[in-house]
């Protein structure tokens, strides 16, 4: 029985070697030796040619037994090796995870174009189309048919620039030219009154020009967003409506509006419009100068000298009009002390926002 | 428009809480652009009475006085004591009541008032004069109190000094308000109060005729609708009384003498300039009479104005003018609405006065002054426009202040020149359209109450406004006066209920949003620049397809380095990219969209393009613990314009080098031009190094600049889909060696084109170049094939037979060898 012992001694040395691997990788090693195409165990069923036929059964019962055992165990003792090793293995993977992550920062949207997108976004919810013109004018649409008078000292040198007219024809206001870097958004007005079907909901976001030096509270050319509905029996409450909703959506809805009677030559009866201070809450305080209240917008109802230059009849439509700078609600919004900064692309400053 | 609160009570009813006055000013439409408080000044300054007079030991002119301050003074108990003040005056008695500064106050001049010794003589205070505490020219002696003025007081409450300025802004269609009487009816209209005209002024005593010493003309009524001469004869020019002299410096004039300070006072009280000519300056002819020509100029006058500046005039200039002068010809003595001259002013010696009350062309005057920088009271009034239905009341009103003040008779009568009188329009209010125009039912009797405390004649619907606002000529404007008196705030809120409308964003607007996005995505900042350059910046980036076009000029710059507008967005990018720079932030990621701007000969209007730009500079990011910091160059920013194009979806795109030639701001060999198919949309490349030293930016700076419109004209609409692959792809890599000049692109066309369909992708995985290896000027460029069919896994034989006929086609027409 020299075989049978042999199987036994066998098995009970497999089982204590399973017992004793470190690793998978040398449990692996110890299956291939038992178990593989050279293995002790597969040697001793190649052998069962030389058993003779009465033990054939017996030994050939055993050796299956002591495979199976095997295998149980080492697929036991894998399980449990594997089991540790990924453990270990993710124990020492464990990051400091406040590291700093590994991805290329998104880009910023510039604090104008922020504020023009988000504004425009409200008339657009209230049915507002956004129309552009050019920054480059004639007087005529820049002034003379927005009401404003002849000798009017924002038309003068001074206050507005004006280019060279390559046309060869003699400017009849300033004596040099008649073409402006338009100081308004206003202008649109006149090209949407003259072009376009009633009724007219627009708003016309664009760069504007005035003779200003660059200091922390002006800049040459800044950015307005025009406004102007014509339509039947639009009223002054309207106005006030449609701007007071404005005002709650960009500001917040705690604060309060109030008009200002005003005078513009385009407008009649005309306003300005203030928000009430932010930070005192009305009460006055020094950013609203004690007021408690903000200056951010001029408006009024279409005056009907300007219906007269673009062939509207005022007895059947009337209309209003508003204009904001989008510079200054940057300011009040974000507290910026330097108009400045708006334009000379300090990285530091652009990726705040 | 300064408003003297203490003033304006004498004419109206002013509330008491100024904070409440100023709001209601604001929402009526009168801005209230500051308070200011004065009189605080003389703090510490109050009623003493002079118990007793000593004549000091040792100097013959000054006084040892004890002085009674009340509680102002107290001794070691608590109990009020005199003060002892040496004193220099002499006009006073022991019992006189004065104005005593005390030790610690300051007067108004700045001088600080301390214990003093005076000759070996304590002294703790002063005795002050008028003059001292600021109020008039008075130094004879000590200001002599009342006999019941209360001591202790201070003296800015004894004397009532203590008055708010008030700066109202005046808007341009307002000429009505630009005067006292005028603020004080807007207060009467919009509190629904009475106002008076203030100050009585007695009668004076009346002289000779006064057309027997003056005559008047008027060559053109639009320069000078009116004008009116008084005369004045034998006045004592000297000081102004006290109030006057309060008035018109509450006002923010100086106090000159009697004469000048009525003028201004009454434009002050009225709106009405005036101007006092010294009559016997005037040429006077066989008759004895003055005579003034109101006139326009003669091209390139020379005049004197009265603050001794020659000045060159014009034809569009109104002058006065002494009409018998130089030979019956006449020669100018002021210009119109804007200063008088310097030979007939008003002096010392001056006994006899011709006064001006007109009205002149508000346009002329503001021409005028504009163009000779003179900015005076008188033109701001005239400017708006002055009322010419009371120069002559106003005038007569000035008349008798002046014979008040400075004595003398006024001769009887007026010369009043007026050719065309003023008729005032009769205006339409319908009532019922002013309340659909508003959205407020605003009840009828309310309308026509506040159109008349407003001065309109009313009969509804007719409505005839008052004289002094010309700026109500139409219905509208009627409609804004009641609106404003009547309360905007009072107005309902609503929104307008139109039904045709849609809130809508075209195409283009959703692609240009998208652009933005997608350069944010790509890690790009937006910003914003000047359009307005220095001419030296706009030569140095031309599109190339603009090669021809101007830079556009201004006229009016306010410096050389902003005089023209730009023709690319690059230069103020590049500026910004030195600015970081010079800061110490060396990664720099900034895109800006906006117009650059294009003149050309015999064209008005400019051209405006809508451009795209982009610079790059450093690198991505700061070298970090798990990140290396590569610098950027050509082909990041490549990276950043292919997404662009990939998320417009613009097909065909194609990266062409660019000559030099073509883009000297580039640097060569590193430039490209950007096209989908045939149509250029723009550039990139590195920026030519001198270019980055000329605006001070650090090179390599990577940049590219793309035509928007030509972007949103290129991107489709619609993405067509293609089944996702069943079958997996079969790779192989192809390594070339080829000269320099064979690019990428044409590797890839080639094998496109031989791969047919089956060839599903090809990409370049490495660049490699070995002068002694391989080759000068020669390069090994290694790709991958993927070849995959659409419907089967394609056999081993088709693909090497494939993959063959590619390698042949590549080695036949870029003449390179294969690598093994």
């Amino acid at each position: 029985m020299s075989l049978v012992t042999d199987i036994e001694e066998q098995q009970s040395a497999v089982l204590a070697r399973i017992a004793l691997s470190g690793s998978t990788a040398e449990l692996e090693e110890l299956r291939i030796a038992v178990l593989g195409k050279k293995g002790s165990l597969t040697g001793l069923l190649r052998g069962m040619g030389q058993v003779p036929p009465e033990e054939r059964a017996l030994v050939g019962r055993l050796v299956n037994e002591l495979r199976d055992v095997v295998e149980a165990a080492l697929g036991l003792r894998h399980e449990e090796l594997a089991s540790a090793e990924l453990e270990a293995r993710i124990s020492a993977e464990a990051l400091d995870v406040t590291l700093p992550a590994r991805a290329r920062p998104l880009g910023t949207q510039h604090l104008i174009s922020r504020l023009t997108e988000e504004i425009v976004e409200v008339f657009r919810g209230i049915g507002y189309r956004v129309v552009s013109g050019t920054e480059i004018e004639t007087d005529y649409y820049n002034f003379t048919a927005l009401n404003s008078p002849p000798d009017h000292p924002s038309r003068g040198l001074q206050d507005t620039f004006y280019v060279v007219d390559r046309s060869g024809a003699v400017a009849a206001i300033t004596g040099e030219s008649d073409v402006v870097l338009r100081s308004q958004t206003s202008g649109v007005q006149v090209h949407t009154m003259e072009d376009s079907e009633l009724p007219i909901y627009i708003l016309a976001p664009g760069r504007v020009y005035r003779r200003d030096v660059a200091d922390p509270t002006h800049l040459p050319q800044f950015t307005q967003i025009e406004g102007l509905v014509v339509d039947r029996g639009i009223t002054f409450g309207d106005l006030k409506g449609t701007l007071e909703y404005f005002c709650q959506q960009v500001f917040g809805s705690e604060r309060k509006t109030r008009f200002r009677p005003h005078f513009f030559p385009f407008t009649e009866p005309s306003a300005e419009v203030d928000v009430s201070c932010g930070i005192c809450g009305g009460v006055g305080c020094r950013s609203c100068g004690g007021t408690g209240w903000l200056e951010i917008l001029g408006c009024g109802m279409v005056d009907p000298n300007v219906y007269g230059f673009v062939g509207i009849n005022p007895e059947l439509y009337s209309g209003f009009a508003f204009g904001l700078g989008v510079e200054r609600i940057a300011c009040l919004k974000y507290n910026v002390p330097d108009l400045r900064m708006l334009l000379e692309g300090d990285m530091r400053f652009l990726r705040q926002f | 428009m300064k408003v003297s609160v203490k003033w304006l009570k004498t004419l109206v009813d002013v509330p008491a809480d100024l904070r409440e006055f100023s709001q209601r000013l604001d929402l009526t439409g009168t801005a209230v652009e500051g308070v200011e408080v004065i009189g605080a000044a003389l703090e510490g300054i109050v009623v003493g009475q002079i118990l007793t007079r000593d004549p000091h030991p040792d100097a013959d002119t000054l006084w040892i006085t004890t002085v009674d301050v009340g509680e102002h003074n107290l001794d070691a108990d608590g109990k009020p004591t005199s003060l002892q003040i040496v004193c220099g005056a002499q006009n006073f008695v022991a019992g006189d009541k004065v104005p005593v500064a005390l030790v610690g106050a300051i007067l108004p001049d700045g001088t600080p008032i301390k214990k003093a010794k005076l000759r070996g003589i304590e002294s703790r205070g002063m005795n002050c004069s008028a003059r001292e505490l600021g109020l008039g020219a008075d130094h004879a002696g000590l200001l002599i109190l009342n006999t019941n003025a209360p001591v202790g007081v201070p003296i800015a409450e004894h004397l009532d000094l203590s008055d708010s300025i008030i700066d109202l802004e005046i808007t341009p269609n307002r000429p009505d308000c630009m005067s006292m009487l005028g603020v004080a009816r807007e207060v009467a209209t919009i509190y629904d109060t009475s106002y008076s005209i203030g100050r009585t002024v007695p009668d004076p005593p009346v002289g000779e005729p006064v057309d027997s010493l003056v005559r008047v003309t008027i060559d053109d009524a639009a320069l000078c609708p009116r004008y009116t001469a008084r005369v004045i004869r034998g006045v004592k020019v000297g000081p102004s009384p006290d109030w006057l002299v309060e008035r018109v410096t509450a006002a923010g004039a100086r106090s000159i003498n009697n004469v000048v300070d009525v003028t201004n006072y009454i434009m002050f009280e009225l709106g009405q300039p005036l101007h006092a000519f010294d009559l016997a300056t005037l040429t006077k002819d066989a008759e004895g009479r003055a005579h003034i020509v109101v006139r326009a100029c003669a091209e390139a006058e020379r005049f004197t104005t009265l603050d001794k500046v020659e000045r060159t005039l014009d034809a569009d200039v109104t002058a006065i003018v002494d009409g018998n002068a130089a030979g019956g010809a006449g020669t100018t003595i002021a210009l119109a609405g804007v200063m008088g001259g310097l030979d007939s002013e008003v002096t010392e010696q001056t006994c006899d006065i011709l006064l001006e009350s007109a009205t002149f062309s508000s346009a002329h005057t503001s021409r005028t002054s504009r163009k000779l920088h003179l900015f005076s009271e008188a033109s701001a009034r005239y400017e708006r426009g002055v009322d010419a239905a009371t120069c002559d009341a106003f005038s007569a009103r000035a008349a008798a202040l002046m014979a008040e003040v400075a004595g003398g008779v006024v001769c009887e009568g007026v010369v009043d020149g007026y050719p065309e009188l003023i008729i005032l329009p009769k205006l339409n209010f319908r009532t019922e359209r002013f309340r659909d125009f508003v959205g407020a039912a605003i009840p009828e009797d309310e309308i026509r109450a506040i159109l008349t405390r407003l001065g309109c004649t009313v009969d509804l619907p007719q409505v005839t406004p008052p004289s002094f606002r010309p700026d109500l000529s139409r219905e509208i404007d009627l409609y804004e006066e009641v609106l404003r008196v009547w309360g905007m705030d009072r107005v309902a809120s609503t929104l307008p209920g139109g039904r045709e409308r849609i809130g809508e964003a075209t195409r283009e607007q959703q692609r240009s949003a998208l652009i933005s996005r997608t350069l944010r995505g790509c890690g790009l900042n937006e910003t914003m620049t000047y359009s307005l350059v220095s001419p030296s910046d706009s030569v140095l980036v031309a599109m190339p397809f603009e090669e021809h076009q101007q830079a556009v000029e201004l006229i009016n710059p306010m410096n050389s380095e902003q005089s023209v507008m730009r023709r690319s967005i690059l230069p103020g990018l590049l500026r910004s990219v030195a600015y970081n720079q010079s800061r110490g932030v060396e990664n720099i990621h900034l895109f800006e969209t906006g117009a650059v701007y294009f003149a050309a000969e015999g064209r008005k209007l400019p051209k405006e393009r809508q451009m795209l730009a982009g610079v790059l500079a450093g690198s991505w990011n700061e070298a970090g613990w798990n990140t290396a910091s590569t610098p950027l160059d050509f082909f990041d920013g490549k990276g950043v314009v292919e997404n662009l194009l990939r998320e417009l979806n613009i097909p065909k795109q194609r990266f062409k080098a660019l000559d030099s030639n073509a883009a000297p701001w580039l640097q060569p060999g590193r430039a490209a031009e950007v096209f989908s198919g045939s149509k250029l949309l723009g550039w990139l490349g590195e920026v030519h190094p001198r270019v980055c030293a000329a605006l001070e930016a650090v090179a390599p700076v990577v940049a590219f600049e793309l035509d928007l419109k030509a972007l949103l004209g290129s991107a489709e609409q619609a993405r067509p889909y293609r089944d996702v692959p069943l079958y997996p792809a079969v790779t192989l890599d192809v390594a070339l060696v080829v000269n320099e000049q064979v690019s990428a692109e044409r590797l890839v066309q080639v094998i496109t084109s031989a791969g047919g369909s089956l060839l599903a992708a090809v990409q370049v995985f490495d660049v490699y170049r070995d002068a002694e290896r391989i080759g000068a000027d020669r390069k090994s460029v290694a790709l991958t094939l993927s070849y995959r069919a659409p419907d089967r896994t394609l056999t081993s034989d088709e693909i090497e037979k494939l993959h063959q006929k590619v390698l042949n086609k590549l080695v036949g027409a870029t003449g390179g060898e294969l690598r093994s």
